[in-house]
C-alpha cells in the first residue's frame, strides 16, 4: 500500500527517505520524463492526423511527382522526366509566370492596403471602428459568392464601367483582355483579404505603448519620422505575419480566377493552382500534376525562408 | 356452458378493448409488412447498385423516374441514384475510378467513351440480356455513327441513350423586325450568315444593344461543338491520317477565319459580351441579346423558365446550320450512353443490364419528359403522335442525321482546352490564327506523345 502511495511522490524526496530498491526502478519514470510523457501523449492525436490528412498525402504527392500514374493503372516510374517535361512545356511556363505575377501582386498589395486601413482605423476619426466592421464583411461572404458578383461587376456593361463612362474612360474588357484580366484578378482578391489583414495590423498597433509616440514627439519627430521610426519597425513582425501568409494564401488561389476568368483569355490568368487541378483532373496526369506541386512548394519554401532571413537580420540589427 | 354463454354475451367492447384491439392490429400491421416483403425478396439476393448520371431539368429527372420504377418492380434491386453537373460528372468519374469509389453504372457522354474503353474501365454489355438477338442487331437498332463509339472488336460498351444534333436557332421576331422572312431567308451559306447576322445587330457605339450571332465562349466544350462542324465543312480535320493534329493546316486556317469573320468582319458579334453560364449556354438567345445562337434541342420548359412571352407568342424556331456550299450545312452531334463499370461484380453488372433495358423500354415516355432531345434507337419513337406533332420536330431529327461527330480520341480533354485557349486569343485579344493554331496544334501533339508513352 505504501509503495502505491509513494509512485506518485518526487523521486528526490522517495530517495531520501528510503535507500535504493533497485528492483523496482525499472517502472518508476523521472518526474520530468513523465512531464514529458503525458505532454506527448496530448500531442500525439495532432501529430497523427497531421501525418495522415498532410505530411502523407505531400510526401506521396513528391514520389508521385517521379512516376506517370493516370489514376487508373498503378504508377509507373519516370526518374526525373515530369520536371524535365514541364522546363519545356510554354503552358506551365506562362501558369508559373502568372503564379508569380500573382502572388507578387495580390501579397504587396494586400500589406499596403492591410496596414493603410488600419492606420486610417487606428485614428480618432469618428465612425472609424464601423468602418472596419463595413468593411471586414468581405470576408464573412462566401468566396463562390464574392467571384460571381465581381463578374457581373466586371462585365463591359457592368457597374465598373459604368461608374468609368461620366469620367470618359470608354469601355474596359476587364476580365477578356489579356492585359487587364490579372489586374482585375488581384484586385478582387485585395477586396476581398486586405480587410482581414487590416485587423491584423490594427491589433498590432494598439500594442505599440503610446509612451514611445509621446516620446519620439517631445524630440521633435514629426508624422512620418514616427511612423518610419516607431510604427513600422514595431510592426515588423505582423508586416512579416502578413506578407508570409497572404503570399501563402496568393500561391494557393484557385476558385479566383476558376471562376471569374477560367484562366483566360487564352492564358492570362491561369495559375499554377489551376494548371495542377486540370492536368490532374481533366487529363488524368496524377504524376505530372503532382511534378508541378512540387516546384509550387518549393517555391512558397524559398520564399518562406527568404523572408525569415530577411527579417531576421533586420531585427538583429 | 349457460355460464359460458352468458359470460361471452356479457363481454362488452369498450374504449380500452377497442384501442388494444386497434393496437394490436396495427402493431402486426407493421412487423408483418416487411416480414412479407423480406419473405418475397428473398427469392432473389438483394442487390445495391451506385448509378451517376448529369442535371438536367428535364433529363435527369427523367432517369430518376425510371429507375425508382424499376426498384418498384424489383424490390430485390437498391439503386442509389447521384447526379453531378454536365462538366464535373467526367471529373467525378476519373476520382472514382483513382480511388475505387466509381458507380457501377453510369451515363457516359460520348466523348469520354475512347478513354474509357481504352482503359479497359467499360465491361461489355450482353446484347442478349439487352432483348436483341446479336451484335448485328444491336448496332443496327441505333445511329450507326453513334453506336460506333461504343463498340469495339465486336463488343458492345454502351447503351445508347439520348443523341442529338444542333441546330441554329432563330429569334424569327427580330428577323421579321430587320425585314427579313423565318421561313425562308434564314442563312444557309456562310456569306448569307454574316450578312443576316450584321443586319440582325444593333449597336449603340462601342456597345451592342443586339448581337446578330452569338458564338458560346463560357466553356472548351461548346467551342469544340460549335468549331467542330465549321472546320469539317471546310474541308479541315481535327487529326491527320498518322495521328498528328492537323487543325493549323489550311483548311483549319480557313474555318477558323470564317468562324472569327462574323465578330471581326461582319461586326455581328460582340465575343466578351455574354450571360452564357454552364447550366444555360443558350441564355442570350432566351434573353434576346441575340437574334440567332447554335444549341442542342431547347425544351419548351427551357424556353419558358427565361422567357415566358417567346414560348407564348413562338417567335422562334431551329433551322439547319449554314454550308460552305448553300443549304449542305452540317452541326455537330453528340450523345450518351448508359455503361457498366468493369469492376463492379457480375451480379450487378447484370442488374444493371435489365436496368438499363427497363429505363429504355418507354421511349416515348422519354419524349414526353424530355422533348425535343431526340434519341439514339431508330425505332420506338419517331413514329408516334407525340413525337410528330412537337414543334419543329423535323428540323430537330434532321439535325442529328446530318450531323458530324466530336473528334473521337484519347486527348479529347486536352485538345478541347487548348482549342478553348486559341479560340480565346484570336477572339479576344486578337491573336493571329495561324500561330495560334500552331500552338493548339503542338499543345495536342504533346499530349498525344505523352499518352503513348504512357
Amino acid at each position: 500500500m505504501a509503495s502505491i502511495l509513494t509512485t506518485n511522490q518526487a523521486p528526490g524526496r522517495d530517495a531520501a527517505r528510503r535507500p535504493a530498491r533497485p528492483a523496482r526502478r525499472g517502472w518508476r519514470l523521472h518526474y520530468s520524463r513523465r512531464i514529458q510523457l503525458w505532454g506527448a501523449s496530448f500531442v500525439l492525436p495532432t501529430l497523427l492526423f497531421f501525418a495522415v490528412f498532410k505530411y502523407g498525402p505531400m510526401i506521396w504527392a513528391v514520389e508521385l511527382s517521379f512516376t506517370s500514374y493516370d489514376m487508373v493503372s498503378p504508377p509507373r516510374s519516370l526518374g526525373l522526366e515530369n520536371f524535365e517535361n514541364l522546363a519545356t512545356d510554354p503552358i506551365f511556363r506562362e501558369s508559373l509566370f502568372n503564379t508569380i505575377v500573382y502572388i507578387a501582386g495580390s501579397t504587396v498589395l494586400i500589406t499596403l492596403v492591410g496596414l493603410g486601413l488600419a492606420l486610417a482605423i487606428n485614428t480618432a476619426v469618428p465612425g472609424a471602428r464601423y468602418c472596419m466592421s463595413a468593411m471586414f464583411l468581405t470576408n464573412l461572404m462566401p468566396i463562390l459568392a464574392v467571384c460571381l458578383v465581381w463578374r457581373f461587376l466586371l462585365h463591359p456593361y457592368g457597374l465598373m464601367n459604368q461608374l468609368l463612362e461620366p469620367f470618359g474612360i470608354d469601355r474596359v474588357d476587364w476580365l477578356t483582355d489579356s492585359r487587364t484580366a490579372m489586374p482585375a484578378i488581384i484586385f478582387v482578391t485585395v477586396w476581398r483579404f486586405a480587410p482581414y489583414f487590416m485587423v491584423v495590423f490594427l491589433a498590432g498597433l494598439l500594442a505599440i505603448p503610446d509612451d514611445y509616440y509621446e516620446a519620439a514627439q517631445l524630440d521633435g519627430a514629426n508624422a512620418a519620422r514616427r511612423f518610419w521610426h516607431v510604427t513600422l519597425p514595431l510592426l515588423a513582425p505582423m508586416i512579416f505575419f502578413v506578407i508570409v501568409v497572404s503570399a501563402l494564401l496568393s500561391a494557393r488561389i484557385f476558385l479566383m480566377p476558376y471562376i471569374i476568368t477560367g484562366g483566360g483569355p487564352g492564358n492570362a490568368t491561369r495559375v499554377l493552382s489551376m494548371l495542377i487541378y486540370e492536368t490532374g483532373f481533366s487529363y488524368m496526369k496524377m504524376g505530372r500534376a503532382a511534378a508541378i506541386s512540387v516546384v509550387l512548394f518549393t517555391i512558397m519554401m524559398v520564399f518562406t525562408f527568404l523572408q525569415m532571413r530577411i527579417f531576421m537580420s533586420r531585427e538583429q540589427v | 356452458m349457460t355460464k359460458k354463454s352468458a359470460g361471452s354475451t356479457n363481454r362488452k367492447v369498450t374504449r380500452r378493448t377497442l384501442v388494444q384491439g386497434m393496437g394490436a392490429a396495427g402493431l402486426g400491421a407493421a412487423l408483418g409488412a416487411p416480414l412479407s416483403r423480406r419473405a418475397f425478396a428473398q427469392a432473389k439476393a438483394p442487390i445495391k447498385l451506385s448509378f451517376w448520371t448529369f442535371e438536367n431539368p428535364q433529363q435527369r429527372p427523367w432517369v430518376h423516374k425510371r429507375v425508382k420504377l424499376f426498384m418498384e418492380q424489383n424490390p430485390h434491386v437498391t439503386v442509389d441514384f447521384q447526379w453531378f453537373t454536365f462538366g464535373d460528372l467526367g471529373k467525378k468519374i476519373s476520382v472514382g475510378f483513382a480511388t475505387g469509389t466509381a458507380p457501377d453504372g453510369f451515363v457516359s457522354q460520348d466523348w469520354f467513351m475512347p478513354t474509357w474503353m481504352d482503359k479497359g474501365l467499360l465491361a461489355p454489355l450482353d446484347v442478349q440480356r439487352l432483348g436483341y438477338s446479336s451484335f448485328d442487331a444491336f448496332t443496327g437498332d441505333f445511329a450507326s455513327a453513334f453506336v460506333k463509339g461504343a463498340t469495339k472488336e465486336g463488343k458492345v460498351y454502351g447503351y445508347p441513350l439520348w443523341f442529338y444534333g444542333f441546330c441554329n436557332y432563330i429569334n424569327t421576331k427580330q428577323f421579321k423586325e430587320v425585314g427579313l422572312d423565318p421561313d425562308k431567308d434564314w442563312p444557309k451559306d456562310w456569306k448569307q450568315f454574316g450578312e443576316v447576322a450584321k443586319r440582325l445587330t444593333i449597336r449603340d457605339g462601342s456597345k451592342f444593344t443586339r448581337q446578330g450571332f452569338k458564338f458560346a465562349m463560357h466553356a472548351a466544350q461548346w467551342t469544340m461543338i460549335q468549331f467542330n462542324p465549321i472546320l469539317i465543312t471546310h474541308g479541315g480535320q481535327w487529326f491527320d491520317a498518322s495521328g498528328k493534329c492537323s487543325v493549323n493546316n489550311a483548311a483549319g486556317v480557313k474555318a477558323m477565319t470564317a468562324r472569327a469573320s462574323i465578330a471581326k468582319q461582319y461586326g455581328a458579334e460582340d465575343p466578351a459580351d455574354s450571360i452564357a453560364t454552364n447550366p444555360l449556354p443558350q441564355m442570350d438567345w432566351l434573353k434576346e441579346r441575340c437574334s440567332m445562337f447554335w444549341c442542342h434541342p431547347i425544351p419548351l420548359a427551357a424556353i419558358k423558365s427565361q422567357n415566358e412571352k417567346m414560348l407564348g407568342e413562338g417567335y422562334f424556331r431551329p433551322v439547319q446550320y449554314p454550308g460552305v456550299e448553300s443549304g449542305k450545312g452540317i452541326s455537330t452531334t453528340y450523345g450518351f450512353n448508359l455503361v457498366v463499370n468493369a469492376r463492379a461484380p457480375k451480379e450487378k453488372q447484370e442488374a444493371l443490364q435489365d436496368l438499363y433495358k427497363f429505363i429504355m423500354s418507354d421511349l416515348v415516355d422519354c419524349w414526353k419528359d424530355t422533348a425535343p432531345f431526340t434519341l439514339a434507337r431508330k425505332s420506338g419513337w419517331t413514329d408516334n403522335p407525340v413525337v410528330k406533332d412537337f414543334p419543329h420536330v423535323a428540323e430537330v431529327i434532321a439535325a442529328k442525321d446530318r450531323g458530324v461527330f466530336l473528334p473521337r480520341t484519347v486527348v479529347y480533354a486536352e485538345l478541347a482546352d487548348a482549342m478553348h485557349r486559341g479560340v480565346q486569343k484570336i477572339m479576344l485579344t486578337n491573336g493571329d490564327i495561324k500561330a495560334t493554331l500552331d500552338e493548339v496544334a503542338a499543345e495536342v501533339d504533346r499530349a498525344s506523345a505523352a499518352y503513348k508513352k504512357g
